[in-house]
């Protein structure tokens, strides 16, 4: 396999914030249904060519802070600034944003070449210009040869890239797009995700994406913003919110993880132990935490980031290694996932890699194992 | 896999006290089935189509007086039965001016009115399609209401506002405003036409109206259409099947109409129900007043066929 490239620190402006100016600047948003809070005091700065993931379950307000990008709701207070103008009160014909619905919302009485060519009419092109623009837009989502259809004629997959090619017609600067493989199935959903970052690349445009679906937000975006109860709970590179998440929140949502209560025996500079009598071992974990000794905490850990072993392994100061009976096993092919009862009673998951074809000495159920990791494999949460 | 029964359990015995009629009645040929569909099918013919075809007799036989006041179509003598048909009654109606310039002020009027009462009942269905549901159900309840009244009072009840001194002139002379004269003219028979078949216009508009997926307009709009071009592109054209079903349903009764030009018509208030009341009790002329009616019938029939294409399309949808 070709060695990944290397992306340029200019592709990701969000790290050089001082340099860069937002293209879209969400400042204290808030948004009120009656006595509902839908939206709380969301600030975000979304960098031009970004494919901005906003992740959330249902009730989050990631489809209502979306829906006031597009204009189609006003913020109770706070304001929306998109290149360098403010949006807040812009109706959403005024606006260079255009939205993909999650139902699509193609008009059903015009065909796949009426659909494409509404915005371009609505902006006064000359037929030429549109006509060449609608077919443009067909070969980008290779549906060259379904121009006269209507939208009832068409399978989902192919409703969908209509519903991409009419949000992408009047060349937007941002585009907005509600759950846009939400109503795919997973295979073709999958082919339709590195398609959608293609085209993205492949036209600077901006996208801000909503979805419910973690997976989906991990293989598009370039940063994820995950919101629960309409706030903002952390933002970040898709590494970084699986790996470094900012509370148990985040750790939970995002994949499976084991999440452990402790508490802080040492507190050094250099290095952070917390008893845990949970997972029945003490936890040595090799940099400074911001805590306090006797702080009670949370230490989150991914199942891929153990091992479990038949033999007792060394530890690392007395500490990371633990032991229990193993009472499930899921074999998914690539991976085992090994339910392992520990002695607290508590149950963690431990995915192994099936390295071994076949392997007649893999660990088994009923079995005792040891459970070890790595001083920095985990996560310390404080909140 | 299939359910097998065990067989030594001899299967449940079903209590049936309509076996005996129903196998009585299947050794003459009879389902239940039959027995279900003949309670329509005998309400139309006994209700509706025999008395057609009484009226399309009538229609071919000839003025006379007596009782009745028409001449037999069949006649007996010595054994020999006589069919007599009189055409003269049809073709009256196309070289009378009167009849022809009847169907056509009917129609003008009952076209002109559809189209009043679908510019007045779009906004409100459009309205309460889009408003909050728990005001939807009172709205439309509020459409539903006068039905609770006679038609014929409500038609009644608005000449005590046209009438010259009536409540709107009443109200203009607080002004100082001259009395309008309103009753016996064109304009009450449009006022009352609109008033009394507004719900038959906005209930069918309605339905299309609420079903149309609030994203098409957000869509349109996040294209960059105006409000005013979204509802030109988008919202009318998806809203057709809910006009054409309004608009027939308004248009077709309001050609036969016959209470409302009476009450608030004038004397040149030309509508082909009023012609075929004349003909049938001022004139007693029967078989006059069939072949109006027949005629009336065909007129009629074009447009039933297009309400019915159009629902055909919302059913399909």
């Amino acid at each position: 396999m070709a060695k990944k490239p290397q992306l340029a620190i200019d592709t990701r402006p969000w790290r050089d914030t001082a340099n860069n100016k937002p293209f879209v600047r969400i400042r204290s948003v808030s948004k009120k249904f009656g006595d509902v809070i839908a939206v709380n005091d969301v600030s975000l700065d979304i960098y031009k060519s970004e494919l901005f993931c906003l992740l959330g379950g249902s009730g989050s307000g990631k489809s209502t802070l979306l829906r006031m990008l597009a204009g189609f709701e006003n913020p109770t207070s706070g304001t929306i600034e998109i290149d360098g103008q403010d949006m807040t009160d812009v109706p959403p014909y005024n606006r260079p944003v255009n939205m993909m619905f999650q139902s699509y919302a193609l008009f059903p009485h015009m065909s796949v070449e009426q659909n494409i060519a509404y915005g371009l009419k609505r902006d006064g092109l000359p037929r030429a210009e549109i006509n060449a623009r609608v077919a443009e837009l067909l070969a980008l989502v290779k549906l060259e040869d379904y121009g006269k259809r209507k939208p009832h004629q068409l399978s989902g997959g192919q409703r969908q890239r209509v519903a991409l090619a009419r949000a992408l017609a009047k060349r937007p600067k941002l585009l907005l797009l509600d759950e846009p493989l939400g109503a795919l199935d997973k295979k073709l959903r999958e082919e339709t995700q590195f398609e959608l970052v293609k085209i993205q690349e492949s036209l600077g445009v901006t996208f801000i994406v909503v979805t419910h679906d973690q997976e989906e937000a991990m293989t598009l975006a370039t940063r994820i913003g995950v919101m629960n109860q309409g706030e903002i709970v952390m933002v970040g590179e898709p590494t970084d919110i699986y790996e470094f998440p900012n509370s148990r929140f985040v750790a939970g949502f995002i994949g499976s993880v084991n999440m452990v209560e402790g508490i802080v025996t040492e507190d050094e500079p250099d290095h952070v132990r917390i008893r845990s009598a949970e997972l029945g071992s003490d936890i040595y974990v090799g940099h400074g935490v911001d805590c306090a000794p006797e702080q009670i905490l949370w230490w989150a850990i991914r199942p891929e980031k153990m091992v479990l072993s038949r033999d007792k392994p060394e530890g690392l100061n007395g500490a990371n290694v633990t032991t229990g009976v193993v009472e499930e096993i899921a074999y998914l092919g690539d991976i085992s996932v090994y339910q392992v009862a520990l002695e607290s009673g508590k149950r963690i998951r431990v995915s192994q890699t099936n390295s071994v074809r076949g392997n007649p000495d893999a660990i088994t159920w009923e079995e005792q194992v040891y459970v070890s990791w790595d001083e920095d494999a985990g996560s310390v949460l404080t909140s | 896999m299939t359910a097998t029964r065990d067989p030594t359990i001899p299967p449940p015995r079903r209590l049936k006290p309509w076996s005996a009629v129903e196998k009585g009645l299947a050794r003459v040929g009879i389902t239940g089935r039959m027995l279900v569909l003949a309670a329509p099918v005998l309400w139309l013919l006994v209700f509706f189509l025999v008395p057609l075809a009484v009226v399309f007799g009538i229609s071919l036989a000839n003025k006379q007086f007596g009782r009745p006041p028409y001449t037999p179509l069949l006649t007996s003598e010595e054994g020999t039965v006589q069919l007599t048909l009189h055409l003269n009654n049809y073709i009256r109606l196309f070289t009378d001016n009167l009849y022809v310039a009847a169907y056509l002020s009917s129609i003008r009027i009952a076209a002109l009115a559809t189209i009043i009462t679908l510019i007045v009942g779009y906004p409100m269905a459009y309205a309460i399609a889009r408003a909050p549901d728990r005001w939807r159900n009172i709205l439309l309840m509020l459409v539903i209401l006068p039905f609770f009244t006679s038609f014929l009072l409500r038609v009644y009840a608005l000449t005590g506002f046209m009438r010259g001194n009536g409540v709107i002139n009443q109200f203009l002379g607080l002004f100082g405003i001259e009395p309008i004269v309103m009753m016996q003219t064109d304009f009450a028979v449009y006022v009352g036409i609109v008033y009394t078949y507004l719900p038959f216009m906005i209930l069918p508009l309605y339905t299309t109206l609420v079903k149309l997926d609030v994203s098409l307009f957000e869509a349109s709009a996040d294209l960059g259409a105006r409000p005013v071009h979204t509802f030109l592109f988008v919202t009318l054209p998806l809203s057709i099947p809910g006009i054409i079903a309004g608009s027939m349903l308004v248009f077709i009764p309001a050609i036969g109409e016959f209470v409302i030009p009476s009450l608030l018509g004038g004397p040149e208030t030309l509508m082909i129900g009023r012609v075929l009341w004349d003909e049938f009790f001022t004139n007693t002329n029967w078989p006059r007043a069939a072949a109006v009616a027949v005629a009336m019938l065909l007129v009629v029939v074009v447009p039933i066929m297009l309400l019915q294409r159009a629902q055909g399309a919302v059913v399909e949808k």
